[in-house]
């Protein structure tokens, strides 16, 4: 009985590995746990011998029995299963080093060719790594940004504009029972340039797991028992259906080694969305806090225990004491779930929170602020990035028994005097990068540093996008004439009219008129809350179409973030502008400006000024309707009547005809 | 006599003094009854969605002493009959006063040891009004190989609070006797198990659920067990017809440990004639650590040694210094005795002849 035991597991080993070499369906999963560690059969046989005594139960050889024919419902089940599995896979991608050395995973969602992957999986090599995918070729790829808190980083492959991508599923749908799969390349396997896919269950949601080493947390994950190897980091987890839930990224491994003890974590793909753009953006992310801390009391209750009174919580009216019952509308009620919710969240984001006080329950909506000094982050960086190959993987007797924390799975490394694995150098390139990648770097002009960024190169593509998408409507005379806006305060009969100038800004309101310097000097009356905010809003809606985000200061391409009240997301640019930081949303179909925030430090309220109604017209968008509010308080909405540029300076040839235009009702 | 305190008691009493054994739970809380309800529509949940959330409400985890290295504080357990009990592996984990039980809804009870049966490495604690609901006990209920089984477990002691069980998907392999090849494999229990394709038998996974494609019971997760020539770990659990014949012991009395009923001795065994000091009685429930045995007397003779955790005397459950000097009480100085002690990672058993 034992023999025909051992049989049947050396002949499961042996289809794994035919299996693999067709095309790696559902049999690779068998391979890691019986074939793929102990190719001579040690560990199966270790089993039958020693741990068990005379295997009892009637274990029919295959070759004896005659199998019914599967229930069609299976065979179609198993189809769907192949199919799914056969999509995904070509969104896979191998990560190598540029001499083919080491190895991770990642996935391809864009295809012009972002690939998701983990920071731990590209730190080791720098900026520069080479993609791997299953249509047999290599291409070349550099890092744009880098999230350590978060364990994420996002690649450029280049070589295609079609790149197959995964389709993005709902992590906020997985629930334990559901069956899943990874990709990727554990024990870099794939250098075949074909990914391994284990299958598996959902075995936990919404998992926290504290930081591990530095800090590197993992909030709200996805849990496994799918197989998630050393190799597999970086590399998508899969619905059933083939659709991209999750990163893996991190397994427990405890006292049995480096190998797969059936837990492996998943970055939700919920919160590697929410950072998507802002790792395009090629800076080094930071993660958020609410700016208050909390306790659990002995009823359940969630309470704040410690808060800042510089964070946008307490403006917003939360206190010392006060219940917390949702965030982003999540029941809380547990510190894991509060900070579950926080993890998912880039910096800056709003999130809505209902809290109870002694006397009502709020609902409101906070912003988060950055988890890290930017020193502190630079320092992690410094850490944990290496251009140097990294040492083997532990054996399991040097693994030590008492870490309880679990650990990220490390990039494999070859071992000492073996030689790199990878596909031979040159392989799957196209011509032109192929031949000049031995004399000089074919993408060293897609590299730049600049200190807060893993690579700068990346904000300057993002910002060129969104000038290039207002181009069309964006025929501003260049010069220095007034722009004036007349219109009246909304629901009344006061007038408002707005003046700006390279030099003045003017704001009327009825029979009031303030003048501020258009170049410094906003602050206090941002500060004090003053409704001239509006017009330093208009000022800038100004130059940002006269002369672009960057003759106005700095400017830096954050991500896409939300608006309250808004659906969707919106591409966020941060102007410094002497002394006030401008946030700029724009849309990302259009280009529109849909809000303006003026910062002038972290502990007061920015001015939010919101274009609510934007006339086209004449190669121009004008506002048409203007609201300003501070914090969630809305002060001043204006409907628009008239945009005017007053006479005096030479306007561009052709463009008068815009000088004057009215507005529309 | 020199003051030698073993590392893995060190931690305890650490733990005791700071009068925390729960201090490692301080990451979790309550949560609110209905805190689970993150669900979506039933609707539009698989059987196996449904099968599991069900399930997962039946498994809690344990929390206790321990905490060292190899040695962890933690474990699984199954509620089972009218929900008043909980079956769980017999550990040092359960060296406590009060097991401390968190509910898959974050609720935190205290259960007591009801009884323990040692052969089976099985324990039975009573929670009153603990509001769950217990899997039924069926004999019937035996896995068969190449059957689908989950298991249900806070391996990892991944779930905290309000957070449930972890679950996992196997194929039954086996159904085979464990051996105790000495130095092999150290356990106890040397009758049939059920073996699975998929690493169930992680820490803290202990005394978690095995179920079938029908959300029954089939098997209890076994402690951890490794193959100490071949570095291999078994992945197993106890069948169900073990576990009701070991439940139905413990309930009848059988299998349980208590020493109370039994009458002392007028002459009785004492440790300083055995020849052992066992380590100072500083906490409630000291474990009975032997922490040097006097050259040539009955213990030394016996095989006995320094460091050994006395586990069970005559098959009566030591649970602490007291315990054992208790149990001695009742053995006739002229009478030889058995005891299990742990010896590192080894379970040994041991006769103690005058």
């Amino acid at each position: 009985m034992e023999k025909s035991i051992k049989t049947s597991i050396a002949r499961t080993a042996s289809a794994g590995w035919i299996g693999y070499a067709r095309g790696f369906h559902l049999v690779a999963a068998w391979l890691l746990v019986f074939g793929g560690l102990a190719p001579d059969g040690v560990h199966s046989r270790a089993i039958g011998q020693s741990a068990t005594d005379g295997l009892q139960g009637e274990v029919p050889s295959p070759l004896q029995t005659t199998q019914p024919e599967p229930a069609p419902e299976v065979l179609q089940a198993q189809k769907q299963r192949i199919e799914a599995m056969r999509v995904a896979s070509q969104a896979t991608v191998g990560v190598f080093g540029v001499d083919g050395q080491g190895g991770g995973s990642g996935v391809c969602i864009t295809p012009d060719g972002y690939v998701l992957t983990n920071f731990h999986v590209s730190s080791p090599f720098g900026h520069r790594m080479r993609c791997g995918l299953n249509d047999g070729k290599m291409y070349e790829a550099v890092v744009a940004g880098i999230d350590p808190t978060g364990d994420l980083a996002v690649l450029k492959m280049y070589g295609r504009e079609d790149f197959p991508v995964a389709k993005i599923g709902d992590s906020d749908r997985v629930r334990v029972g559901q069956w899943c799969f990874a990709a990727g390349n554990p024990f870099v396997l794939a250098t075949n340039l074909q990914p391994t896919v284990t299958y598996g269950l959902i075995s936990g949601v919404r998992r926290y797991q504290y930081p591990a080493g530095t800090i590197l947390e993992y909030s709200d994950c996805i849990q496994t028992d799918a197989a998630i190897n050393p190799g597999n980091s970086g590399g998508p987890l899969f619905n059933a259906q083939g659709e991209l839930i999750g990163i893996n990224g991190r397994c427990s491994f405890e006292k049995r080694g480096r190998v797969n003890v059936g837990v492996g974590y998943a970055i939700s793909i919920r919160q590697a969305m929410n950072f998507f753009w802002h790792l395009r953006s090629g800076r080094v992310l930071d993660h958020a806090t609410l700016g208050f801390t909390v306790a659990t009391d002995a009823k359940g209750k969630v309470t704040v225990s410690n808060i800042l009174e510089s964070s946008d919580a307490y403006r917003r009216g939360l206190r010392y004491g006060d219940e917390i019952l949702r965030l982003d509308d999540r029941q809380i009620g547990t510190t894991n779930q509060l900070k579950n919710v926080t993890g998912i969240f880039p910096p800056q984001w709003r999130v809505a929170l209902r809290f109870r006080n002694e006397t009502d329950t709020v609902d409101t909506a906070i912003r988060l602020q950055n988890l890290h000094l930017p020193s502190e982050l630079e320092e992690i960086v410094k850490g944990e990035s290496s251009e140097e190959p990294r040492a083997p993987p532990k054996s399991p007797q040097q693994e030590p028994e008492d870490t309880p924390n679990p650990e990220s799975p490390d990039t494999e490394q070859p071992k000492p005097g073996e030689p790199p694995k990878g596909a031979p150098p040159g392989r799957g390139l196209r011509g032109k990068e192929g031949a000049s990648r031995k004399e000089k770097d074919s993408l060293a002009d897609r590299y730049e540093t600049k200190r807060g960024f893993s690579n700068y190169y990346f904000n300057r593509v993002e910002l060129d996008r969104i000038v290039a998408l207002q181009k069309p409507r964006n025929q501003w005379p260049k010069s220095d004439e007034a722009w004036v806006l007349s219109g009246t305060v909304v629901g009344e009969t006061t007038n408002v009219q707005t003046r700006v100038t390279d030099g003045v800004i003017g704001f009327t309101l009825g029979d009031k008129t303030e003048s501020v310097d258009s170049k410094r000097g906003w602050t206090p009356w941002i500060q004090q809350q003053s409704l001239v905010s509006l017009a330093f809003a208009l000022r800038t809606w100004q130059q940002w179409h006269q002369s672009g985000p960057r003759m106005m200061g700095e400017a830096i391409y954050i991500g896409r973030s939300p608006l309250v009240g808004r659906t969707g997301l919106f591409d966020t640019t941060r102007i410094t502008l002497g002394e006030v930081d401008s946030v700029i949303y724009t849309s990302p179909e259009t280009g529109t400006i849909e809000c303006i925030e003026l910062f002038t430090d972290n502990q007061s309220d920015p001015a939010e000024i919101y274009f609510e109604k934007v006339q086209r017209n004449g190669g121009r968008e004008i506002p048409e309707r203007v609201r300003l509010a501070f914090g969630l308080e809305t002060r001043l909405v204006v409907d628009i009547a008239r945009s005017e540029w007053e006479p005096g300076t030479v306007l561009d040839s052709g463009k008068e005809d815009a000088g004057k235009e009215k507005g529309g009702d | 006599m020199k003051f030698r305190v073993p590392i893995f008691l060190a931690v305890i009493i650490a733990e005791f003094l700071a009068n925390a054994p729960m201090q490692s739970l301080a990451r979790e809380s309550f949560g609110p009854v209905d805190s689970g309800a993150e669900r979506i529509d039933a609707s539009e949940e698989s059987d196996l969605e449904v099968l599991l959330g069900r399930a997962e409400r039946s498994v809690v985890k344990l929390y206790g002493a321990g905490g060292a290295r190899g040695l962890e504080s933690y474990q699984s357990g199954v509620v089972v009959g009218d929900g008043s009990l909980i079956l769980t592996s017999w550990s040092t984990v359960l060296d406590v006063d009060k097991v401390r039980v968190v509910t898959f809804d974050g609720r935190r009870l205290d259960a007591e040891i009801a009884g323990v049966d040692p052969q089976c490495e099985l324990a039975l604690l009573r929670v009153p009004n603990s509001g769950l609901l217990g899997f039924e006990l069926d004999p019937q209920n035996i896995a068969k190989i190449g059957q689908r089984v989950f298991a249900i477990t806070n391996l990892f002691g991944i779930a905290a609070g309000n957070e449930a069980c972890s679950s996992q998907k196997g194929v039954v392999m086996a159904m085979s006797p464990l051996t105790t090849r000495k130095g092999a494999m150290k356990t106890l229990y040397q009758g049939r198990v059920v073996v699975v394709d998929v690493m169930t038998n992680n820490p803290g996974a202990t005394g978690g659920a095995l179920i079938d494609l029908s959300g029954r019971l089939v098997g209890i997760v076994g402690k951890e067990l490794r193959d100490e020539q071949a570095g291999i770990w078994l992945n197993y659990a106890l069948p169900m017809d073990v576990i009701k014949n070991s439940v139905d012991r413990i309930l009848s009395g059988q299998a349980n440990m208590a020493a109370a009923n039994t009458q002392a001795v007028p002459q009785p065994h004492r440790l300083n004639d055995l020849g052992i000091a066992l380590i100072p009685d500083v906490i409630p429930k000291t474990p009975a650590f032997i922490d040097w045995v006097r050259e040539d007397s009955i213990a030394a003779r016996s095989g006995l040694k320094s460091n050994d955790l006395i586990l069970l005397v005559n098959d009566s459950r030591v649970d602490s210094r007291k315990g054992l000097e208790r149990i001695l009480s009742t053995i006739n100085r002229g009478d030889s005795f058995a005891v299990l002690v742990q010896r590192g990672q080894e379970l040994i058993k041991i006769q103690v002849r005058p």
